[in-house]
C-alpha cells in the first residue's frame, strides 16, 4: 500500500508460537495487515485459524508462554515487546477490544456505570463524579435504552445485547483510534446482531475509528468491512477488498466457504457444497499448502510446496492455482 | 389416518419463578397455547429469538419438561396420561440431538457403547453381535468409519461428535427426531456437512424432524414448514416457500431481514432494516399483541386486543391484526 494512506495499525510478519509439552503450536504464521483510519477490515477464519491469537498479540494479551515475532505498529509506535506500562496506557485508550462473550468480559460484582467510569478515571484522570456523568453519555451513544437506570445495574441484570453495548461503551470511553471486535455478535440473536453491527458501523463513521472485525461469518463481513483477510491454519490465504473476495474469490478456500454457507437469498435446490475434512490442528503442521487436504483441486505441487501470498487481480492470494477471474476455470 | 402422528393442542408450559423474599412467585409463560400437527416424514422448523420458547416447546413434546395445560397427542394418544413405564416404549420413537456435541456424549463411554446404548435399553431382543453390526452400519451411515468404534468422544472433532449424536438418535429408527440447534456450535465449513447429512437421513429414513434453530437459512433448506414463535406464542406458521418468499407477519419479516447475506452490495442496506429493540421480559409480556412493542405497524388496537391465530387457505396461520393491510402495501 502507498504511504499516502494513514495507517492506524500496521502488522508485519506477525507470528505467534507456543512451546508445549506436546510439541510446538504455530498459532499465527507470518501475517501482515494494514488498517487505515475509518476503515473496517474483516478477519475471517474458522476456529484455530489464528484470528484471535493475532489480535491478542497486538493487544499484548497473550499467555506468558507465547513467543511472538514480527511487528505491530499503532500509528507508528511499536506494540510488540513494548514496555508493559506503556502498553497498559495504550490499551483501553488508543487501542480497545471487545470480545465474544460480554458476560465474562464484565466484572459481575460491579455496577455497569462504574465499570465504564473506571476507564475514564484510570486513563483520563477524571474524578469519579465526572466519569460517571460521562458514562451516561457513553451508554446513550451505544444506544442503551433507559441508560440512566442501567448505570446502577449489574451485568447479570442486562440482556446479552445490552451487555455488548456496555462493552462498546467501555471501549469507546477514551476515543480509541483502533477498535478490535472479536466475534462481537456470535453469542447474540440475529436481530440483535444486526443492531450491534449497525451501531459499530455508525460509531466507526462518526469517529473515523479503524475497526478490525474478527468473525467466522462472511455475511457479517459483507455488511461492514471494506477489506477482508481470510485466515487458514494461521496464515492469510487471501486478502483484498470485500467486493473482490465475496463476489469473485481467487482462493479455493474462500470460494468453498462461500458455497458451504446456506444463504437465505439463494435457491433452495442449489446443493450445499460442504468442505470435506476439518480445519487443521495447529499442532500438526501440514506440508505444502495448508488447505490442500481439503481442496478439490490440489495437484501434487500443492502437497509439497507452500504457496506464498502474491498479488492477483487486485487481491493477495496464497495459492498455486488460483481461480481464474473470468469464470470458474478450476471447477471445484 | 389423519396424516398427523404428532399433534399439539393448545400446549402451555409455564414455569414458576420465585419473586424473592416475601414476594409472590410469578408465572413465566414459556409456551403459551401452541397448536400444530406434524405429518410423517415432514420437517418442521421452529424459529425465533432466544427466550421465545422454541427449546421449551421441543422439550415439552419429548416430555422432558412438564406440560402445564393442553395436550401432546402421539399416534392418537394423549401422552400426558401415560405413566413413566407406559411412556418408555414411546421414547424409543422420539429422539433428540443436542446443540453442544461434546457435552451431550458421555466422556467415559466409547463411541460404540454410546451408539449401542439405546439398543441395549429398548431392543433387548438383539444379541450382542446384532447390536454391534447395527452400530457399525449406523456409524458408516453418518460418515464415520467402523474402525473408530472403540475411540472416546474427546478423540473426535466437534463435527464428528455431532455425527455420533445423530447416530445415537437414529439407531432406533425413530419416528420423530428433535434437533435443538444441531449446527450452531460447529465451524462454518462443518455446518454444511451436518446439514447435508440431516437432509440425506430425512430423505432415506422418512423420519419426521422438529428442527429448532435461530439460523433461518438452515431452516429454509431443511424444513417444509416453519413455526415462528415470539414470547411463547405462534406468530406465523406456514410452508417454507410461502414463509420465506412472502412473509406476512411483521416479526417474520424483521427476522428475515436480520439474516446476514454475504453480498457487499446488499448487506449494508439490510443492516439498517433489521428489527429494533429486544425481546421483552417473558415475565411481563406486553398486553394485546405480544410483538407490538417492537412492531413498526402497531396501532391502538394491538395494545388492547390479542390477535387470534387466523387460518388462511394455503395452509398458513397468522396472528396479526393488520396482515391484510400490510400485504397490500408490500
Amino acid at each position: 500500500m502507498t504511504s499516502a494512506r494513514s495507517n492506524v495499525l500496521e502488522i508485519e510478519s506477525l507470528s505467534v508460537r507456543y512451546e508445549t509439552p506436546d510439541g510446538a503450536v504455530q498459532a499465527v504464521a507470518d501475517i501482515s495487515l494494514e488498517i487505515a483510519a475509518g476503515e473496517c477490515i474483516g478477519v475471517v477464519g474458522e476456529s484455530g485459524a489464528g484470528k484471535s491469537q493475532a489480535f491478542l498479540a497486538v493487544m499484548g494479551l497473550l499467555a506468558p508462554n507465547a513467543q511472538v515475532a514480527g511487528d505491530a505498529r499503532l500509528r507508528g509506535r511499536e506494540l510488540l515487546g513494548a514496555d508493559p506500562r506503556a502498553l497498559r496506557d495504550l490499551r483501553g485508550a488508543e487501542l480497545a477490544m471487545i470480545f465474544q462473550d460480554p458476560m465474562t468480559s464484565l466484572a459481575p460484582h460491579i455496577v455497569v456505570g462504574d465499570q465504564i467510569a473506571e476507564v475514564l478515571v484510570v486513563h483520563k484522570n477524571m474524578s469519579w463524579r465526572e466519569a460517571r456523568a460521562q458514562a451516561l453519555q457513553l451508554l446513550e451513544q451505544a444506544q442503551v435504552t433507559d441508560a440512566a437506570r442501567r448505570l446502577t445495574q449489574y451485568p447479570h441484570e442486562l440482556s446479552g445485547g445490552m451487555r455488548q453495548r456496555v462493552m462498546i461503551a467501555i471501549a469507546l470511553a477514551c476515543d480509541p483510534v483502533m477498535l478490535i471486535a472479536d466475534e462481537p455478535t456470535t453469542a447474540l440473536d440475529v436481530s440483535v446482531q444486526a443492531q450491534i453491527l449497525s451501531l459499530l458501523k455508525r460509531l466507526m463513521r462518526e469517529r473515523g475509528m479503524a475497526l478490525a472485525l474478527i468473525t467466522h461469518d462472511l455475511g457479517v463481513v459483507a455488511g461492514l468491512a471494506d477489506q477482508v483477510a481470510v485466515l487458514y491454519a494461521g496464515r492469510i490465504v487471501e486478502s483484498g477488498s470485500v467486493r473482490k473476495l465475496l463476489k469473485n474469490p481467487s482462493h479455493p478456500y474462500t470460494a468453498a466457504l462461500l458455497r458451504s454457507m446456506p444463504r437465505i437469498d439463494a435457491p433452495v435446490d442449489e446443493p450445499l457444497v460442504a468442505i470435506g475434512g476439518q480445519p487443521p490442528s495447529p499442532r500438526q503442521p501440514i506440508a505444502g499448502c495448508p488447505f490442500h487436504p481439503r481442496c478439490a483441486a490440489a495437484p501434487s505441487r500443492c502437497t509439497t510446496e507452500r504457496p506464498e501470498l502474491r498479488r492477483i487481480d487486485g487481491a493477495q492470494v496464497a495459492c498455486h492455482f488460483p481461480r481464474s477471474n473470468s469464470a470458474s476455470a478450476i471447477t471445484l | 389416518m389423519s396424516g398427523a402422528f404428532l399433534k399439539l393442542d393448545a400446549l402451555r408450559v409455564y414455569f414458576s419463578v420465585s419473586g424473592g423474599w416475601l414476594k409472590p412467585a410469578r408465572k413465566l409463560k414459556a409456551v403459551d397455547g401452541v397448536s400444530l400437527e406434524i405429518a410423517p416424514g415432514e420437517a418442521l422448523g421452529i424459529v425465533g429469538e432466544s427466550g421465545c420458547g422454541k427449546s421449551t416447546l421441543a422439550r415439552a413434546i419429548l416430555q422432558l419438561v412438564d406440560v402445564t395445560a393442553g395436550q401432546v397427542v402421539w399416534l392418537g394418544r394423549p401422552i400426558e396420561s401415560l405413566t413413566v413405564r407406559q411412556m418408555r416404549p414411546l421414547r424409543a420413537s422420539m429422539q433428540i440431538v443436542f446443540q453442544d456435541p461434546l457435552a451431550s456424549l458421555n466422556p467415559r463411554m466409547t463411541v460404540g457403547e454410546i451408539v449401542a446404548e439405546p439398543l441395549r435399553v429398548h431392543r433387548a431382543d438383539l444379541s450382542r453381535e446384532q447390536r454391534q453390526t447395527e452400530v457399525a452400519q449406523m456409524l458408516e451411515r453418518v460418515g464415520l468409519s467402523r474402525d473408530q468404534i472403540n475411540r472416546y468422544p474427546h478423540e473426535f472433532s466437534g463435527g464428528q461428535c455431532q455425527r455420533i449424536g445423530i447416530a445415537r438418535a437414529m439407531i432406533l429408527k425413530p419416528k420423530l427426531l428433535v434437533c435443538d440447534e444441531p449446527v450452531s456450535a460447529l465451524d462454518v465449513s462443518i455446518q454444511a456437512q451436518i446439514i447435508n447429512l440431516l437432509e440425506d437421513l430425512k430423505r432415506e429414513s422418512g423420519t419426521s424432524i422438529l428442527f429448532v434453530s435461530h439460523n433461518l437459512a438452515v431452516v429454509r433448506r431443511l424444513c417444509e414448514r416453519v413455526l415462528v414463535l415470539y414470547l411463547g406464542k405462534t406468530m406465523e406458521l406456514a410452508p417454507s416457500a410461502a414463509l420465506f418468499g412472502a412473509p406476512l407477519h411483521p416479526y417474520t419479516r424483521g427476522l428475515l431481514a436480520s439474516v446476514p447475506i454475504p453480498d457487499p452490495d446488499l448487506q449494508p442496506a439490510r443492516l439498517e432494516t433489521s428489527l429494533t429493540g429486544e425481546l421483552p421480559s417473558p415475565l411481563a409480556p406486553p398486553s394485546g399483541c405480544v410483538f407490538r412493542t417492537r412492531c413498526e405497524f402497531a396501532i391502538e388496537r394491538c395494545t388492547v386486543e390479542v390477535p387470534v391465530l387466523e387460518q388462511l387457505p394455503d395452509n398458513r396461520q397468522i396472528a396479526c391484526h393488520r396482515w391484510q393491510e400490510l400485504q397490500l402495501k408490500a
